[in-house]
């Protein structure tokens, strides 16, 4: 299970397309300041179409956490023209497949159907830009609805419980250490005045990306797009994120006692992001470290001397402020989360005293390109990796990342790993269970 | 992964336990179908050993995905061996006649691929995936896998350890407490009653010679189906499956069979105590496998109850009471026994009134027909999102290998179509009469009890 969720992890968060597949994108800006990127896929009948907003629970504040996962379920409540459950109702008749989801830095919503839907979709999609009707009846509903949320991915989940405490130490000025989901009361308060405001803020062209990928014309479809989303009034520009974590002073922990059968041990060193020299030195250590079952962190712990039932690790590259990078253990019955932080320690001490073998090195960018081919076959997939590179820059940067990725050498990992993997960056959460 | 770093929708209501993706790929495997009037889904053909062998071409991209199905589930555990399919299963990449396990990754791992074993209900299947430069090395260890392995006793021992330590953690996941006592409520007397992976006591009891003997007596040729689908021709899937799967002597003895699940007697109830802030309620009871003819009406029934997010189930509980996230039905059509379910997990306090609704819902459809707009919503749904269930070559590889498991036939997508849309509103009440009474179905409570 655990190589499965690595792999698919791989898939879904580093790799692009084929290098050549940029060259067929059909990009454009609007006037009001919507990008609209199209790319071509004749194979199957269908589309995948995308609306990615630049806002996630990197934009809120101490009081109001949650708010962007909030208005993410809010915005399936209707609109004028399209009544409260429309929108999923027009989906499912026509044969789609649509669903959100809410990050640290986007908010995404995409719909995958048949192609010959798709002038439905650009109608539902800019109509819900800019007319959500934002009904407190609904809201006051799907209030309870985000709290039984929270209740099955946080309270009552071990890991998930442990992951927001590790996050809530390692940042103290940045929204980073906020849960997504927002902290309990934070839900229960936030008003209907604050969800619109943060709407009418947010969800406007300019601060949005419309991705499609399927068995479309590019050139219809970018008329289509142009005449119905172009229709909305530019937005002024949304205000920037200020707050900078501060540098650590010291390795940083926290415990937590809850009903658990077995403990867990993150530890999470903040590391930099797309933006940094050292960002694809990080892919291949993560890689290395926890990409499959001959990965470092497998092989070992898991299978050779059998300390962990899971072993992983992984990096935040698409992030678009400088973030953390997760390693996680669960020890098997009858050895320690202390046992396992020193051996997750001693893996990373050895990174930056032993060079990595070249056999380790080739394979692990060989894992990370053939995901690149992977990605190919889904238009869904494809359409999201175009959005994510968009978002740190420019969808073009995919071509680029497989350059940098194969420029990686063993003396890279181990000065990355000197300089990042060091206590006065790690924050260390130990989940025990509660007898 | 535990450092969740995005909160996905559950709008379908499907949550993220491992019972709901369990459940997402049985509803894949049920409303797949072919497209229209296209041309067949793939090539088929029967080796002289027994080996049906599926090829679908997607030049496209290049990558090729294979399965390797044979009927070695968990089902054919012996009684006092429960988890012996998913321990064989868990051992069988873990060494081969010429690789250790170890070896097997490094070199599968070194060209970005994967070669998998994963257990089922009615089967193991060896999954592989690799880029078309790389085909042979990847078919060469799929068929060391299936043909030698070796099942070495350090591997034997480290995985039955390994499948206790995941059965101890998965009693912290509500979900799949409720999903495995639920089932052995509803298939009681039946092997589908007994979980997969076993127990830990059962797979404590589990030897080398145990998985030797199960793997040698279930493991045949003409139990075994294989699908090759991504950049290839059926002539080359075929060259290449031959030289590797062709002399596979088939036993003179027939395949083992297994007795078809009966409803047991009475539907009970269960209350499993934990220290949680939420209930997890889950009805069941047993239903209609694909090849019987009430199989589509029940599923059009499924969604229209608890389905997507018009569903009546999501509308009521989720949107108008604000009482779930994920409240949803599904149908699990397996080879010897189906079973129809509704799951939902709410606030400890309003566990009550939940049962209660459902309760209200199940009886609902079998009372009044369904109105038309409902009908029409399932129906198109069902029928339109089949291309979605059919855009990569490992989606079409698991459905290939699955309709032909199940004796569907090739045009079983076409049929499917047909018949979804045949369906009236009649035909669901009619089975929801039949199946749907709330008294019929078994129920399963996990949460803080008094």
């Amino acid at each position: 299970m655990r190589i499965a969720i690595v792999l698919l992890l791989l898939v879904s968060l580093l790799v692009p397309s084929s290098a050549r597949a940029a060259d067929r994108v059909v990009a454009a800006t609007l006037d009001n300041g919507l990008r609209v990127l199209l790319l071509e896929d004749p194979r199957s009948p269908i589309v995948s179409f995308q609306v990615w907003y630049r806002v996630g629970s990197r934009n809120e504040h101490r009081g109001s956490t949650g708010i962007a996962h909030f208005l993410e379920h809010l915005m399936f409540k209707g609109t004028p023209s399209h009544g409260p459950k429309q929108f999923a109702r027009l989906v499912e008749e026509n044969g789609g497949q649509d669903n959100a989801f809410t990050s640290q830095d986007v908010t995404s919503y995409y719909v995958d159907i048949a192609a010959d839907k798709l002038d439905l979709l650009i109608d539902l999609e800019a109509d819900r830009m800019q007319n959500l009707l934002l009904d407190p009846k609904e809201i006051t509903s799907e209030r309870e609805v985000v709290i039984e949320e929270r209740r099955t991915r946080t309270e009552d989940d071990p890991g998930g419980f442990l992951g927001e405490e590790v996050s809530s130490i390692a940042f103290k000025a940045h929204p980073y250490g906020a849960p997504i989901i927002g902290w309990m009361d934070d839900i229960k308060r936030v008003t209907p005045d604050e969800i619109r405001a943060f709407y009418k803020t947010y969800y406007v062209p300019n601060n949005a990306i419309v991705v499609a990928v399927g068995a479309f014309r590019a050139a219809d479809a970018l008329e289509k797009i142009k005449k119905r989303f172009g229709r909305i009034p530019r937005g002024k520009a949304t205000p920037p994120m200020l707050a900078v974590e501060p540098a650590q002073n010291g390795e940083r922990r926290v415990v937590v006692k809850k009903q658990a059968e077995l403990p867990i041990v993150y530890m999470a060193w903040h590391v930099p992001n797309h933006r940094s020299d050292d960002a694809a030195a990080l892919e291949v250590l993560s890689t290395i470290l926890a990409g499959g079952r001959a990965s470092r962190l497998y092989r070992d712990l898991v299978y050779q001397r059998q300390l962990a039932l899971e072993a992983g690790g992984d990096n935040s590259y698409f992030s678009i402020d400088p973030n953390l990078f997760w390693f996680w253990a669960t020890p098997m019955p009858g050895q320690t989360p202390e046992k396992l932080e020193t051996e997750l320690s001693a893996h990373m001490e050895r990174l930056k005293t032993e060079p990595v073998t070249d056999e380790e090195l080739a394979r692990a960018k060989n894992q990370l390109e053939a995901a690149f081919v992977y990605q190919d076959d889904s238009i869904h997939q494809r359409a999201s990796l175009l959005a994510r590179f968009e978002l740190i820059g420019g969808f073009a940067l995919k071509d680029s990342f497989l350059a940098k990725i194969r420029a990686v050498t063993a003396a890279d990992l181990t000065r990355v790993a000197r300089t990042w993997f060091v206590p006065e960056r790690k924050s260390v959460g130990v989940l025990v269970p509660k007898s | 992964m535990r450092t969740r770093v995005e909160l996905r929708a559950a709008r379908r209501g499907r949550a993220r336990s491992a019972l709901a993706l369990a459940c997402a790929v049985a509803l894949a495997s049920v409303v797949a179908r072919g497209p229209a009037g296209a041309a067949p889904l793939a090539h088929r053909e029967v080796l002289a050993n027994g080996i049906v062998v599926l090829v679908a071409e997607r030049p496209a991209v290049p990558i090729v995905a294979v399965r390797v199905l044979t009927r070695a589930g968990a089902v054919y555990d012996p009684a006092d061996r429960a988890g012996l399919a998913n321990l064989t299963g868990a051992v069988l990449t873990r060494g081969t006649a010429k690789r250790t396990g170890p070896e097997l990754d490094s070199a599968i791992e070194f060209v970005g691929g994967s070669v998998e074993a994963g257990t089922g209900r009615d089967t193991i299947t060896v999954s592989m995936t690799a880029q078309k430069k790389d085909l042979a090395l990847g078919l060469d260890l799929v068929s060391e896998v299936v043909l030698t392995p070796t099942f070495p006793e350090a591997e034997v021992a480290r995985k039955v350890s390994e499948i206790q330590a995941a059965i101890k953690r998965s009693e912290e996941d509500p979900g799949t407490v409720a999903a495995r006592a639920l089932g052995r409520l509803v298939f009681d007397g039946h092997p589908y009653g007994r979980p997969v992976e076993g127990t830990r006591e059962s797979v404590a009891r589990l030897t080398r010679d145990d998985v030797v003997k199960f793997y040698r007596e279930r493991a045949r040729p003409d139990t075994t189906i294989i699908a090759v689908v991504g950049a290839i021709t059926v002539d080359e899937a075929r060259r290449e499956i031959m030289a590797r799967f062709g002399s596979w002597a088939r036993p003179a003895d027939p395949p083992a069979t297994v007795a078809a699940a009966t409803s047991p007697a009475t539907a009970r109830e269960e209350t499993v105590k934990r220290e949680l802030t939420q209930t997890t309620i889950m009805f069941g009871r047993q239903a209609i496998v694909q090849t019987d003819p009430d199989y589509f009406p029940m599923a059009v029934a499924s969604y229209v109850l608890g389905g997507g997010s018009a569903s009546r189930l999501y509308t009521r509980v989720r949107e108008e009471s604000g009482l779930a996230y994920a409240v949803f039905s599904w149908v699990a059509p397996w080879r010897h026994g189906a079973s129809f379910a509704v799951s939902a997990q709410t606030r400890t306090a309003e566990a009550p009134k939940v049962v209660a609704m459902i309760r209200e819902e199940l009886a609902r459809m079998g009372r009044e027909p369904v109105a038309d707009r409902e009908l029409a919503l399932a129906k198109q749904y069902l029928i339109g999102s089949f291309p979605l269930r059919l855009d990569t070559s490992g989606k079409v590889a698991d459905f290939l290998v699955a309709v032909e498991d199940r004796g569907l036939g090739l045009d079983y997508a076409d049929r499917y179509k047909e018949r979804i849309g045949k369906v009236t509103a009649a035909d669901i009440q009619r089975v929801a009469v039949k199946y749907f009474p709330p008294g019929a179905f078994s129920l399963v409570i996990v949460g803080e009890t008094k």
